[in-house]
């Protein structure tokens, strides 16, 4: 077959080039959106990784970043020790400003008390720092410069970085591992911890735990891990998805403009030749698969080009602003592409309404 | 010639076409009765708004008739719907368009190449049939030019193939020699005989260039949407000039008559008939390839 769809695009290489660039931008800018909205909806990510599928707050606490729980240590120790459980770690966390290299930065301080039996190699290599040191993420590392060896002023404490992990999946605020004893010291507190991160035994429901401990304890309240940290994420739904689904919106009609406008642009340019395929017996259909095709090509570069630039984009931004989290998953890029595929449809609608207007006859005009 | 009874390529009938209605109405095409027979090439003359193109685009089946019909190797197409109309066009018409009207992003074979596939010949095959139509057209060397690139004459040839791709009995040339120069308005003139000539196909020219009435078997002059006179065209066996039969002189030599531009011409036919009835044999024979 003749490509006349793509000779009839390339016959304007500048504009093709341009209405490929509008087409990419629209998708850059979707999936840009989408991959931010997704990386910062990976905060909370922590919990989910932490060993515990239980959490004990003090009742009433709504969520770990913006909520305080105050339990007393004996009380968790005790009340949380039903059928199931094979062991409660006491957990001390706060928000707090920090000095390090100069600057001052706000982290989120973190200590767990985990027995020896249960802590893992893992555990050690990732959360549990000796005494006297932290363990930080390469966003933070990048924040305040720190790095291994170097020492942050937490309050009148200084510790040392013992390791910078990798770059975590909190955005909203990078995580600071401290060494149980220190947090202690740093937070001024005694025998009270925040949360209880509850280690099931193997087999167990984690259900029935959680009515045994609220049963045991009235004051507590039990959340699987899942709900604490969808609790974070929850408040980034509600503050950015209408900002985000309007950002989409704009995206995807800028970019079905661009295609629209481009395709019905060469369509009324080829009237002429439009009108002597028909006089010559090009069927409907066969007229329409020349201005689908166009559409689905320019769609198609612009997606590829868009995707790409939108990754390169994320890249950028990581290098400039550590904080820049972004998640391309698999099923929002394909929800862009039959998004893209929708805008080729609706952007080749006025151009088909074109070709049905031109009369054949138009042929033996001079 | 027009007395091809039953085998006519295109018949219309009490053919009309009236534009707008009321006090503005007007009957651009009145009742028209043609027959273009296998062979034949006719050619329409008539003033400027006599309705030439009208009648074209209505035998095309580019605009329907206001009343009359329209056979084209027997299908009344005026009684079909347009999607019946399309494969008509595709398969049984061939256009040539006074300005070309070529696919101006396409090369020239792939111009021819569309309108193969455009009748389901794909592949391989379309872009052979495609290669030797433009061969014969003398276009070999042009394949992979741009269409926009060539000259007046070559565009007319490359419509001319793109005409024939489907292999039509009926080709309708619109003023084929208005755009070009003197020389290669004879020569698409003379190729559009030669196409009427060879396969039995009827070629049907609207044009007010004189010089076609030279090679066309008839010619069909329209005034007011009318036909006024068709001309019988002969040639004459001396000079070789076009002749109309009825207001030419006519000779009868060996059983047959001989039609002549002047008296001069009769005269020397009278001197040495065995001469020219020879030259105009041969006359003949270059006709038709």
């Amino acid at each position: 077959m003749v490509p006349v769809a793509r000779r009839n695009l390339f016959a304007e290489k500048g504009r093709f080039a341009i209405s490929v660039a509008g087409v990419a931008f629209a998708v850059l800018l979707i999936l840009i959106v989408l991959a931010l909205y997704r990386g910062f909806n990976r905060t909370g990510q922590t919990f989910r990784d932490l060993p515990g599928e239980l959490w004990v707050v003090q009742r009433g606490t709504s969520d770990p970043f913006h909520s305080i729980s105050l339990i007393d240590r004996t009380r968790l120790a005790t009340d949380t020790q039903v059928a199931g459980v094979r062991a409660t770690v006491p957990v001390l966390a706060r928000s707090m400003n920090f000095d390090a290299g100069g600057s001052r930065v706000s982290a989120r301080l973190m200590a767990l008390d985990v027995p020896p039996d249960v802590a893992t190699d893992d555990l050690r290599e990732r959360y549990l720092p000796p005494e006297g040191a932290v363990i930080i993420d390469d966003t933070l590392r990048r924040k305040t410069g720190l790095s291994t060896g170097g020492t942050a002023q937490f309050g009148t404490e200084s510790l040392r970085v013992e390791r910078v992990r990798p770059r975590s999946p909190e955005v909203l605020f990078q995580f600071v591992w401290v060494n149980f004893a220190d947090a202690r010291r740093v937070f001024g507190i005694g025998d009270v911890v925040m949360y209880g991160m509850v280690i099931l035994e193997p087999g167990a429901d984690a259900t029935a735990v959680a009515q045994a401990i609220t049963g045991r304890d009235p004051g507590l309240q039990v959340y699987t891990k899942e709900a604490f940290a969808a609790s974070i994420s929850k408040e980034m739904d509600e503050t950015f998805l209408p900002v985000i689904a309007i950002l989409v919106a704009i995206g995807f009609v800028v970019g079905a403009a661009v295609v629209g406008l481009t395709i019905y642009t060469a369509t009324i340019e080829r009237t002429r030749e439009f009108g002597v395929m028909k006089a010559v017996g090009g069927s409907g259909g066969f007229l329409y698969r020349i201005v689908l095709s166009q559409a689905a090509m320019l769609t198609g570069a612009g997606f590829v080009v868009g995707a790409l630039g939108a990754w390169a984009v994320a890249q950028l931004a990581i290098e400039a602003v550590p904080e820049f989290a972004t998640d391309f998953t698999l099923a929002d890029i394909a929800g862009v592409f039959v998004a893209a595929v929708f805008m080729a449809l609706l952007a080749s609608f006025m151009p088909v309404r074109r070709i049905n207007s031109i009369d054949p006859a138009i042929v033996f005009r001079a | 010639m027009d007395n091809c009874d039953e085998r006519h390529i295109l018949r219309a009938t009490a053919l009309t076409k009236v534009f707008a209605e009321g006090d503005s109405q007007v009957r651009a095409i009145d009742g028209v009765d043609l027959r273009v027979c296998p062979g034949e090439m006719l050619l329409i003359m008539g003033p400027s708004g006599s309705g030439k193109t009208t009648l074209l685009t209505m035998l095309g089946g580019l605009l329907r008739p206001t009343a009359g019909t329209i056979e084209i190797d027997g299908v009344d197409i005026t009684a079909l719907s347009e999607s019946q109309l399309t494969p008509v066009r595709r398969k049984s018409v061939g256009f040539i368009f006074q300005s070309s009207n070529l696919w101006e992003s396409l090369s020239v074979q792939e111009n021819i190449e569309l309108t193969l596939n455009m009748a389901g010949m794909k592949g391989r095959a379309a872009s052979g049939r495609a290669r030797a139509l433009l061969e014969q057209q003398g276009l070999g060397h042009r394949l992979k030019f741009r269409s926009r690139n060539l000259s007046g004459g070559e565009k007319q040839r490359v419509s001319i193939a793109r005409a024939l791709a489907n292999e039509p009995r009926l080709l309708l040339a619109d003023e084929p020699t208005a755009n070009l120069d003197s020389k290669h308005g004879r020569d698409v003139m003379h190729l559009l005989r030669d196409l009427s000539r060879s396969a039995e196909r009827a070629v049907l020219v609207v044009s007010h260039d004189q010089r076609i009435r030279e090679v066309t078997d008839r010619v069909l002059w329209l005034e007011d949407g009318r036909i006024k006179d068709i001309a019988q065209l002969a040639r004459d066996p001396v000079c070789g000039a076009s002749v109309q039969m009825d207001s030419a002189i006519a000779l009868e030599h060996a059983g047959r008559t001989y039609y002549f531009c002047s008296r001069d011409c009769s005269w020397a036919f009278q001197q040495s008939p065995e001469r020219f009835v020879a030259l105009s044999t041969a006359r003949r024979a270059a006709d038709h390839g």
